[in-house]
């Protein structure tokens, strides 16, 4: 039977083709095709070391705040800022609402729609609804009114979003009355993702893009007033998160258990960390660095160990294995080969191997380094989810959906602590916001997270210029290409051995796909 | 309109569950959004409410980042549900529609077929290794925009990139980037277009346009680059906060000082207000929560065409400003001599041109003003 080609994957940033092999309903082989090339590294060279943190967010429109950040870490590296206090506390809140934006945005408005059959709402007994919302503990809406807008909606036969959608596929399985309350918070999470992008526009500017996160610190002076706005925006983010994100996380995934059996993909995890602590210690980060590499237990990071490969990438072939410090980006296309070059992502490789990245592998390094609020809300997870004892099943397809989400309650407890912390100082008088450097020469890298995985961005700086750029995005290592040793990347990995019941609606693999939130 | 078919939109829209009272509420919101009074609200129902038939939209992505997209996800007045289920009929748009693969690609071809849309332009139009810098169904990304372009009713380039190619388009362009009007054009196919520059563009824009263009039918008034008027007629330095301070030579030297505490004027660090045309500091950013200046940065002029090339180095100044007649005078001059409003009167159009068909990583940094050395002469600054 002829591949399954799903392209263009929708509901994520950018472009990206799938293609499966399925024999006797199961994927035994997958190719990840990034289908979009913009040069940004050529284009930053020879500019100003500041202009990267203006132009470089712009490789991402979801988490430009983690790019502007590693960024702005690479040139601080480079020309040896150490910011303030001020600022590292601000750029923490305006990353945090960066990471709760995204992963609210990510569970509703991308992914939910491959679990939540938005037309067996229609089905749901109004009753019924309300007594399901109390007893899974989530938070409740006009149900009624809801429903009666998408009724309209369907007779009226103009689809909108929803046109050719693949709803009544078997393989959705929640009760009419669940898929209602999910359709409910689907609309509710479009304001809440916007509520969360207004504490970034207040300390930066606007959202998308944001202004603030200078080298050297952070051009934002907080007042009372702009305070108060990020609070009132922040508790309500926070309790959709706590009152509907999470009870609707622990509703739906009896019903999905089975994803626990695939979609674990390579089994390696790595971490750069984020959220800086004040000692400014990497390894001190909230969300702290490590590598998992096929066990149970973290190592040291290490961006040494990375090559990148273009064996199967469009890129100068002989301009290969090379680590990022040092890399180079000469696009040269070729074909659409699965045998030779089919994608424009390379092929990143730690230590020689593929690495998951994401809030999977930040939960992991977290909870097998010993973070007690991380382990907190993980084991007891499992225990309601009857795997007490087991975060193995966390590597899987259902795993790395409910990892993000537990990410996104983690993270409203540090955004509260953080904002408090931010009063106090300004109270307490601290004024400094800003340092200037004046280093013309160096060479600095910015090891962060973005909401959908590690990013580094590596800088070096002659005469005052940027002489070399090179980056490497969650979504490189995510969906890595095969490598010079055709070892599959994470993504065609997890995609080997899931089920697809309707070869024309692979709505199985589309889950696998949008787990690792491209 | 008949009055069957009224209340056959009243039915549809009471379906929704969205009220008269609410109906004609966001109506009076959309016609302060563009500068029209209140008494236009009836108006604006009536055209939304043209036929039960919502208007079909194509929001297609070519090389992009997104943030166009999550721009838009940003409106909050209407919120987004509110633009895709009840006012248009957004039958493609990637990031969010439920379908996938060719199914999804197939609502493209459909909605073509029938006309009568509106198309929506996303991302700078790939051409570098023919095209194939994007592929999206395994060809280039740009045959569908060719495709949607056809029988389009009004085409809308969201966003710098769409507009002119934007960042992307960068010395060196690697990638062979460029706009959608220049690429249209380049394919034979003659169309205005309306473009909304800005990295990304504002919502509210989109939704204003839209609404013009269901409300008179035609496009609104659109300057030589195919800018609403309305948007770009003047500059962010003609209506920023900040002025007075630039008027009275307060400036902020450095970051990190008292004086950027004290919100002084950001020309100093590279402000790039005075040369870029659109409304930010009215309209702002997020439900007008804040934008730019009022952050502490300057404005990076992401508004204006090439905008990287032209306004780079971020946070030098790389203003060059020339008025016909004048001769060549710093911006605070022109303020000035001139009065912000007057300056707009006398075609300040000049002001971009003085800073295009620049080629480079931008243009010379100015050392210092004739007006700071008076200043300077005089003392200083305060
Ligand atoms: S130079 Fe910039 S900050 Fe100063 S008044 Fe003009 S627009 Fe405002
Ligand atoms: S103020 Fe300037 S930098 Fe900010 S969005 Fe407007 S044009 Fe772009």
């Amino acid at each position: 039977m002829a591949n399954v080609v799903i392209d263009p994957v929708t509901r994520i940033e950018g472009h990206l083709r799938v293609e499966v092999k399925v024999d006797n309903g199961v994927v035994t082989d997958a190719w990840a095709s990034g289908g979009l090339y913009r040069g940004l590294e050529t284009v930053l060279q020879g500019r100003a070391p500041a202009d990267a943190f203006y132009v470089a967010q712009r490789i991402c429109g979801v988490c430009p705040i983690s790019h502007g950040h590693a960024a702005t870490m690479a040139a601080e590296g480079a020309l040896k800022i150490k910011i303030p206090n001020n600022a590292r506390i601000i750029r923490n809140i305006i990353e945090g609402a960066e990471m709760l934006h995204s992963h609210v945005l990510w569970f509703y408005t991308l992914t939910a729609l491959d679990y939540v059959d938005v037309v067996s709402a229609l089905k749901a007994n109004i009753a019924d609804t309300y007594a399901l919302a109390e007893k899974a503990g989530t938070s409740t809406a006009d149900f009624g009114a809801i429903q009666s807008r998408i009724k309209g909606f369907v007779e009226n036969g103009q689809l909108s979003i929803f046109t050719n959608n693949w709803f009544g596929h078997s393989a959705y399985k929640l009760p009419p009355e669940l898929n209602l309350i999910a359709v409910a918070h689907y609309l509710e999470a479009l304001s809440i993702q916007a509520e969360a992008a207004q504490i970034i526009a207040i300390m930066g500017g606007k959202f998308p893009h944001f202004m603030t996160s200078l080298p050297g610190g952070t051009a934002w002076y907080p007042t009372e007033e702009k305070l108060d706005g990020v609070l009132f925006h922040f508790n309500r983010v926070k309790e959709f998160v706590e009152k509907a994100m999470i009870p609707d996380t622990l509703a739906i995934a009896p019903f999905y258990l089975d994803a626990t059996t695939y979609g674990k993909g390579v089994g390696n995890y790595l971490a750069w960390g984020v959220f800086e602590d004040k000692s400014m210690d990497p390894k001190k980060r909230y969300l702290p660095p490590g590598v998992i590499s096929g066990s149970l237990t973290v190592a040291d990071a290490d961006p040494k160990k990375i090559k990148e490969y273009v064996e199967h990438s469009w890129y100068t072939q002989s301009e290969t294995g090379l680590n990022p410090a040092q890399g180079k980006t000469h696009m040269a296309f070729t074909d659409y080969n699965l045998d030779k070059q089919y994608s424009w992502v390379k092929a990143p490789r730690y230590d020689e191997k593929p690495m998951e990245v994401g809030p999977l592998s930040r939960m992991l390094v977290a909870y097998l380094s010993g973070n007690e609020k991380v382990k907190a809300i993980i084991d007891g997870t499992l225990a309601k989810l009857g795997a007490a004892g087991k975060p193995e099943i966390l590597m899987s397809l259902l795993g790395r959906v409910a990892a993000r989400n537990l990410e996104a309650l983690y993270v409203v407890g540090l955004m509260g602590d953080w904002i408090g912390e931010l009063i106090a100082a300004v109270k307490e008088g601290d004024s400094s916001f800003f340092v200037e450097s004046s280093e013309t020469e160096g060479d600095g890298a910015g090891l962060w997270e973005a909401p959908r995985g590690a990013l580094g961005h590596w800088m070096s700086v002659k005469g005052g210029k940027i002489a070399n750029y090179q980056v490497v995005t969650p979504s490189t290592w995510d969906m890595s290409s095969r490598d010079a040793k055709g070892v599959r990347g994470p993504l065609e990995e997890a995609l080997v051995g899931a089920p697809i019941a309707d070869p024309e609606k692979p709505l199985e693999a589309l889950r696998i796909v949008h787990s690792f939130d491209p | 309109m008949a009055q069957d078919a009224r209340g056959e939109v009243y039915d549809l829209l009471a379906a929704r569950g969205v009220s008269r009272r609410d109906f004609l509420k966001y109506c009076g919101s959309v016609a302060a959004l563009l500068g029209l009074s209140e008494m236009y609200a009836p108006q604006i129902a009536a055209a939304v409410e043209s036929g039960a038939k919502l208007k079909p939209v194509l929001w297609i992505a070519q090389g992009l980042c997104t943030g166009c997209t999550e721009s838009m996800a940003q409106s909050r007045t209407p919120d987004v549900p509110t633009v895709v289920l009840d006012i248009l009929s957004v039958n493609y748009w990637e990031t969010v529609m439920a379908s996938a693969g060719s199914d999804a690609l197939k609502a493209i071809t459909e909605t073509v077929d029938k006309g009568g849309y509106i198309l929506i332009v996303e991302g700078s139009i790939m051409n570098g290794a023919n095209g194939n810098t994007l592929r999206v169904g395994g060809r280039p990304g740009r045959e569908d925009v060719k495709e949607a372009a056809k029988n389009a009713d009004a085409i809308i380039a969201v966003g710098s990139c769409a507009v002119d190619g934007g960042w992307v388009k960068a010395a060196p362009n690697p990638a062979g980037a460029t706009g959608v009007s220049e690429y249209l054009a380049s394919v034979g196919i003659s169309k205005p277009i309306i473009n909304l520059p800005t990295c990304p563009v504002n919502p509210e824009w989109i939704v204003a346009m839209i609404v013009d263009v269901l409300l008179v039918g035609k496009l609104p008034a659109l300057d030589s680059k195919g800018r609403p008027t309305l948007i770009y007629g003047s500059t962010i330095h003609d209506n920023c906060p900040r002025r007075g301070h630039f008027e009275n030579g307060e400036f902020v030297e450095k970051f990190g000082t008292v004086e950027e505490k004290k919100q002084f004027c950001l020309y100093k660090v590279g402000c790039k207000g005075p040369q870029t045309y659109t409304n930010c500091p009215y309209v702002r950013w997020n439900d007008r929560v804040s934008w730019c200046v009022e952050s502490g940065s300057p404005c990076i002029g992401c508004g204006n065409f090439n905008w990287v090339d032209n306004d780079a180095p971020f946070l030098t100044r790389t203003s060059n400003v020339k008025l016909p007649g004048i001769g060549g005078v710093a911006p605070s001059t022109v303020g000035a001599v001139l009065g912000g409003a007057a300056a707009v009167a006398l075609g300040v159009h000049a002001v971009v041109s003085g800073t295009q068909g620049r080629v480079g990583k931008g243009g010379p940094p100015e050392t210092e003003k004739a007006y700071d050395r008076k200043k300077a002469a005089k003392g200083g600054d305060k």
